[in-house]
């Protein structure tokens, strides 16, 4: 046995454990990308790296073996950046995109190549469901969105953006008109009772949210019907009887809305701040605001807890135009309650770590398009027109699937996420071209994304692959190849569902999802 | 693939082997004749042999010699080694190509005449800096003679049976250098009038030779004086010269053909030294051992032990390196005595293994002897990578039967049966002194079974390298003799445990071997008074670059810098300031000018932070650019780091990429630390020793030059040497000759007869051309 400390524990392991199954082995988790268990490959990425007080050095754990009087440090500083400096490393020579530029352009962070692709599909069930997990009232948005997102879709490089938010619309459309329309799934009722003051589309959207949590929800409005700004300045596009459907429909999901109640600052400390768990403030933009809140130092978050128990949303404390950044805004503050009730510090809601890369070139539009339906459609604009089914399944299809195949079991994501890293850090000079091959009848391979680990290779070579995948060249510009320019499908011929699940990026993934 | 090819690859087979460690040997004979590595003919190999096609792509595409493309008829090697590159080789190179229309990124002209390639050094650093047109050797070229050569090698394209050191003569490429001290002491003694008669008779002739005035010689009593240096040819120094002499001594050196013939075949190992030889009866001779003699300066510092017998022995001739004492280590300790007294005396003796990071001999050889095992294995490192150093090859085609001596010691002591040694692919007539020193001894009964007639017997192979410089690294080094991409194991184990083959396995440097005869022989007891407490003995180093006299020395560690360059390498041409040595090449750093006094020892250069390396010795100048070094040697080892490990890898590119954009002048302040802290992280954290050194030169530049880094932030190459940062302007001094219109490679200059010139800066790619051809020197750097 070898005796060995780590983090000041002591340890004995058997002869030819490695530092970080002993690590392991005491219950300290050590991130890892190239290293998985049975496969011989040899340490590369570097983010395992532990240090041995004894000696100073830096080394991987994954490869390296305990040492009888080793005293290990698996996570102060220096090993730390040290980690941290090889993730940011590996992003400066990964190109994709996690997360589409689409979705990442929303305000509501709407899953919308996630949608697209089950419209395509014909699939309008689904897709309401992934519109409604994050947007609260889409068909009234489906008329009056400035679509940042369409601004953001890489599809416009190659004729015009996908027609998004007209799809949104249609899914829309197609569920408020259906006898059952959708309802998202309700938690069990909290037994929590929360004031929203002000039924616009930040109440509404806050609403929403904290009702599908399980939350009573009760909103006062001032006027003699729902709906705020969204029959005010966004009225002009959006015909009446849409909105009152929207609104008729987060009520059958429980809101109470009492019309023609104006809530002063003392009627909310007299009456509702006692009756009520929490309270929305989301009142909209007023010139004169009618309550003594110090938001001022809170202005840039648009979602705040201004005192414990009182929380403020929308333009009430930042004036907004976009309707979808308020509903977001509504979204974020029902989170936020949500914490609070749950006896935490509300906090917001950060994004997840995202890999971008801006602008396709002219060589990366061919890769892209190899993933759209061929047909070029006649692009619908405005409010004026309707994606007919038909329609809206052969515009879906336009979507070039920018978002990665693996946004949740990417493991440079991840550690991204962990360790806070700066994809920017290192990206100086030009970045690869991306390319996608799809030969293969379940994988794609995206080599942009490779970070050279080699588990692939030790995966085919294993499992006796005929062909398998190579490296080619060295350096900076090796990279992992099908000998003899073989098609993909020859080199995983019966090892290509354990490659997709061994590769610790988005390199290797399953075509089909799920 | 006709059958007349097929057939010829199953031969190759059939001699090389089938078994999958033998795909190196098998890619370098297909190469060598088909000229490049077809697809149809790697799929050949991998149907009739043990080699898989993963294996195949992944060798045949990891070690730089193989190729995957046709070439031209003729191949130019443009060397870019470090002594090269510092004499303006990166801008040779992109002459090259424009010259012959060969688009960035191809290597090959549309007429498939010549494909032009960089080399990472022809360890012909004397006359740096050097192309290789085949066979063909210039040296000292200019860009602005590139087209001069392109037309000289074509018009003699037939006529060029054999290895030949070209030069150019009428006009052109200099056919060599007289250098002349022209300092005050020199002009004193008389010399000023040898250069004015010099000058006549040069004129006279239209001998094309390039005269350099060079500072204090040394030998203030011998002047006047001059020295010869031509290519292929030993240097040749004439002191005390009378007026009348100078055109003999010009037309002997400058117009004999016999001579140039006669130097051929000694071109690879005499040009790097300097020897006395060949002085005509006019001019009065020196002797070698004269004291006060330049030559005598050069060599006075120096102790010859792995160079033992300098010049005096013929390579390949047993007989004659018996009669230098040699074999009789090895006799002696095969006859009388075991292997641990022959370990405990090279203990004794202090050797540090000379590959550079000096691991203690003795120690390395014990384990080796201590492992259990029946199988072991001696390897002779002869992976000489860093470009700028020849050492080993010097060793190697110098002294073949003294390193293969320390090796058999070697095998004996650690109980070793099989020797290989591994010799870089570039180095051709290494291989082949090697190959005759082996035959020799196994006729002679040192190699085979029982030698000497002792129960000891051992064999010994030779493996030529591909092309990669991280196979100096030992577990890479065996990877590749394993017949795998060069990539570098964690260590421990070490190979001597666990090797070649999984089995122990001594591997030492060419220089650490040759160095074993002479302490056997000697006693470890007179090899440590030699050199430092820490670092006992000698180092053999290739001083190049900017000095008087270059070549390679060997010298007593502890030795300083400013010894080494003063003293023995005469100082710095031109009467230019000393800035810095480079040492230990890509993996060492910079030692500046006022650290001079830094003895030469393992513990002290790494306190300067620069590795003691192989041996390459670079001297700069004040026109050298440190930004520009550091991206030199950065380019080198983003090109020869094997892609395995994330922070070597990307981060050796990543630090490229920074210095390319502070050296064009994009880089700002912060771009300093983010370098910094990027090196430090490489150094810390690199797998093996390549990327562990990698950071040297730009950590040891930044902590002696950051100045200069700043400047470079603020737009200014304070050398004008940084392509980005300075333009050529044509002065009022031009006579519209269009000279430089028609050398021009980029067409970067209209033609307009007899009018003053204009350079168009968007066009201009900084070659230098115009201003080395223009006659009128009206091409002024700004």
């Amino acid at each position: 046995m070898i005796r060995l400390k780590i983090d000041d524990n002591e340890i004995s392991v058997a002869e030819g454990t490695s530092v970080l199954m002993a690590a392991r082995s005491l219950g300290i988790e050590i991130p890892t990308m190239c290293y998985h268990e049975g496969c011989n490959n040899q340490a590369s990425c570097q983010v395992c790296l532990v240090k041995d007080k004894n000696t100073g050095r830096l080394f991987p754990s994954c490869e390296v073996k305990a040492v009888e009087g080793m005293d290990i440090v698996t996570g102060d500083q220096e090993v730390k950046a040290a980690r941290k400096a090889a993730i940011e490393l590996l992003l400066s020579d990964h190109v994709g995109d996690c997360e589409a530029p689409c979705r990442v352009a929303c305000p509501a962070f709407m899953n919308i190549p996630v949608m697209n692709r089950l419209i395509a599909k014909g699939d309008f069930q689904g897709a309401i469901r992934i519109i409604k997990k994050e947007i609260a009232m889409p068909l009234v948005l489906g008329y009056i969105c400035t679509a940042p997102c369409e601004k953001a879709c890489h599809r416009k490089q190659v004729d015009s953006p996908v027609s998004i938010c007209l799809l949104k619309r249609m899914v829309a459309r197609e569920d408020i008109n259906r006898s059952n329309p959708f309802k998202p799934d309700m938690k069990a009722n909290s037994g929590k009772r929360i004031a929203v003051i002000g039924a616009g589309p930040a109440g509404l959207s806050c609403a929403y949210h904290l009702l599908s949590e399980g939350h009573c929800c009760v909103l006062f409005e001032k006027d003699g019907k729902a709906g705020g700004t969204l029959r005010g300045v966004h009225g002009d596009n959006l015909p009446e009887e849409i909105l009152d459907k929207e609104i008729a429909l987060i009520e059958s999901y429980g809101a109470e809305i009492c019309l023609n109640r104006r809530v002063t600052n003392e009627i909310l400390d007299a009456e509702i701040k006692n009756n009520f768990d929490a309270v929305v403030l989301a009142t909209g933009h007023e010139k004169e605001g009618s309550f003594s809140l110090q938001l001022s130092n809170s202005r840039k978050a648009g979602a705040v807890m201004v005192e414990p128990g009182v929380f403020a949303c929308g333009s009430v404390v930042r004036p907004q135009k976009m309707a979808v950044k308020v509903m977001a805004q509504g979204k974020e503050v029902a989170h936020m309650v949500y914490q609070y009730l749950s006896g935490n510090q509300p906090t917001k809601r950060e994004r997840p770590f995202n890999s971008r890369f801006g602008r396709l070139f002219t060589e990366e539009i061919v890769a892209y398009l190899q993933e759209t339906g061929s047909d070029k459609q006649e692009v619908l604009t405005g409010c004026s027109e309707e994606f007919s089914l038909e329609e809206a399944m052969a515009e879906a299809q336009r979507c070039m699937h920018c978002d990665c195949r693996k946004p949740d079991s990417c493991k440079l994501r991840l550690y991204a996420d962990e360790y806070q890293a700066d994809r920017k850090k290192f990206q100086f000079g030009e970045r690869k071209t991306i390319t996608k091959y799809f030969q293969h009848q379940q994988v794609v391979f995206e080599p942009a994304k490779c970070i050279k680990c080699g588990l692939c290779l030790s995966i085919t070579s294993q499992n006796g692959e005929p062909t398998g995948l190579s490296y080619s060249g060295r350096g900076f510009n090796v990279q992992v190849t099908v000998p003899f320019h073989q098609s993909l499908q020859e080199a995983l011929k019966h090892s290509a569902k354990k490659c997709v699940e061994v590769c610790p990026t988005g390199a290797l993934s399953f075509k089909e999802e799920g | 693939m006709d059958k007349e090819t097929i057939d010829r690859v199953d031969q190759i087979i059939a001699e090389k082997g089938k078994s999958a460690d033998q795909v190196i040997p098998v890619l370098q004979a297909l190469q060598s004749e088909f000229n490049y590595l077809s697809g149809d003919v790697l799929k050949r190999v991998c149907q009739n042999t043990d080699i898989t096609p993963a294996r195949i792509q992944g060798v045949s595409t990891f070690y730089s010699r193989f190729r995957h493309k046709p070439v031209g008829k003729h191949i130019i090697k443009v060397c870019i080694g470090t002594a090269c590159h510092v004499k303006g080789a990166g801008r040779i190179f992109e002459v090259f190509k424009r010259t012959l229309n060969i688009p960035e990124q191809e290597d090959t002209d549309a007429d498939g005449l010549f494909t032009v390639e960089e080399v990472a050094c022809l360890g012909c650093c004397a006359i740096a800096p050097v192309v290789q047109i085949d066979q063909v050797i210039y040296g000292l070229v200019e860009s602005g003679k590139v087209a001069d050569i392109l037309d000289d090698f074509l018009s003699k394209e037939n006529t060029t049976p054999d290895k030949e050191i070209r030069t150019l003569s009428e006009k052109g490429l200099p056919q060599g250098e007289i250098r002349i001290g022209l300092d005050s002491c020199c002009v004193a003694g008389g010399n000023l009038k040898v250069k004015e008669e010099l000058d006549k008779v040069l004129q006279k002739s239209k001998i094309n030779v390039a005269v350099k005035q060079v500072g204090c010689v040394g030998v203030c009593n011998q002047v006047p004086m001059m020295e010869i240096h031509k290519p292929g040819e030993d240097t040749v120094y004439y002191t005390r010269i009378k007026i009348h002499e100078v055109r003999e001594i010009v037309q002997r050196h400058f117009k004999s053909v016999k001579l140039l013939d006669r130097v051929q075949n000694r071109f690879h190992h005499s040009v790097e030294r300097y020897v006395f030889r060949d002085i005509p009866e006019s001019a009065r001779p020196f002797l070698a051992d004269e004291v006060d003699s330049p030559i005598y300066e050069y060599n006075k510092g120096q102790v010859n032990i792995a160079t033992e017998y300098l010049g005096k022995m013929m390579p390949s001739d047993i007989d004659e390196y018996k009669r230098f004492e040699g074999f009789e280590a090895l006799k002696d300790c095969l006859t009388g005595r075991t292997p641990d007294e022959i370990i405990d005396e090279l203990e004794v003796s202090g050797l540090r293994g000379r590959g550079g990071a000096g691991f203690p001999a003795a120690k390395k050889w014990r384990m080796v002897n201590r492992a259990a095992s029946k199988t072991k294995y001696v390897i002779c490192n002869g992976d000489e990578g860093d470009p700028g150093a020849f050492m080993d090859r010097m060793l190697l085609e110098s002294f073949p039967f003294r390193v293969l001596e320390g090796m058999i010691i070697a095998a004996y002591a650690v109980g070793a049966g099989e020797g290989i040694f591994y010799i870089r692919s570039e180095y051709p007539l290494s291989v082949k002194r090697i190959r005759e020193a082996i035959a020799r001894c196994e006729q002679e009964g040192l190699l085979g079974e029982n030698i000497l007639g002792t129960s000891f017997s051992f064999k010994v192979k030779v493996f030529e390298g591909a092309g990669a410089f991280v196979c100096g690294e030992e577990t890479a080094l065996i990877a590749s003799l394993e017949g795998r991409r060069g990539v570098p194991l964690m260590r421990p184990p070490y190979p001597a445990e666990k090797g070649l083959w999984n089995q122990p396995t001594l591997i030492n440097n060419t220089e650490t071997l040759s160095l074993v005869p002479w302490i056997m022989r000697n006693g470890a007891g007179r090899f440590n008074k030699i050199g430092t407490a820490s670092s006992p003995g000698t180092k053999v180093f290739a001083l190049a670059g900017k000095i008087n006299r270059g070549g390679l020395i060997e010298v007593p560690m502890g030795i300083t810098i400013r010894k080494i360059v003063e003293e023995i390498g005469g100082g710095i041409p031109n009467g230019k300031r000393f800035k810095a040595v480079l040492i230990g090449g890509p993996s060492g750093g910079c030692i500046p000018a006022s650290m001079a006094d830094t003895p030469i020892d393992y513990e002290a250069l790494s306190g300067a932070g620069a590795m003691m390396g192989s041996g390459g010795l670079v001297v700069l100048d004040e026109t050298d650019c440190m930004v520009d070094i550091a991206r030199y040697f950065l380019a080198f080892t983003r090109d020869e780091s094997c892609g395995k490990c994330t922070f070597c890898r990307i981060g050796t590119r990543r630090m490229l990429d920074l210095l390319d954009k502070i050296s064009s002048g994009k880089g700002r302040p912060e771009d300093l630390d983010t370098l910094e802290q990027l090196a430090v992280n490489v150094k810390k954290s690199s797998l093996c020793g390549l990327g562990q050194t990698a950071p040297n030169p730009v950590l040891t530049t930044l902590r002696y030059f950051r100045e200069e880094y700043e400047a470079h932030i603020n737009g200014v190459c304070p050398a004008g040497k940084c392509k980005d940062l300075i333009t050529y302007e044509i002065t009022s001094d031009c006579i519209g000759c269009t000279n430089c219109v028609q050398r021009c490679p980029a067409d970067a200059i209209i033609s307009r007869p007899y009018q003053r010139h204009e350079i168009d800066p968007q066009k201009c790619i900084r070659c230098d051309v115009c201003k080395q051809i223009c006659p009128e020197n009206a091409v002024i750097i700004r």
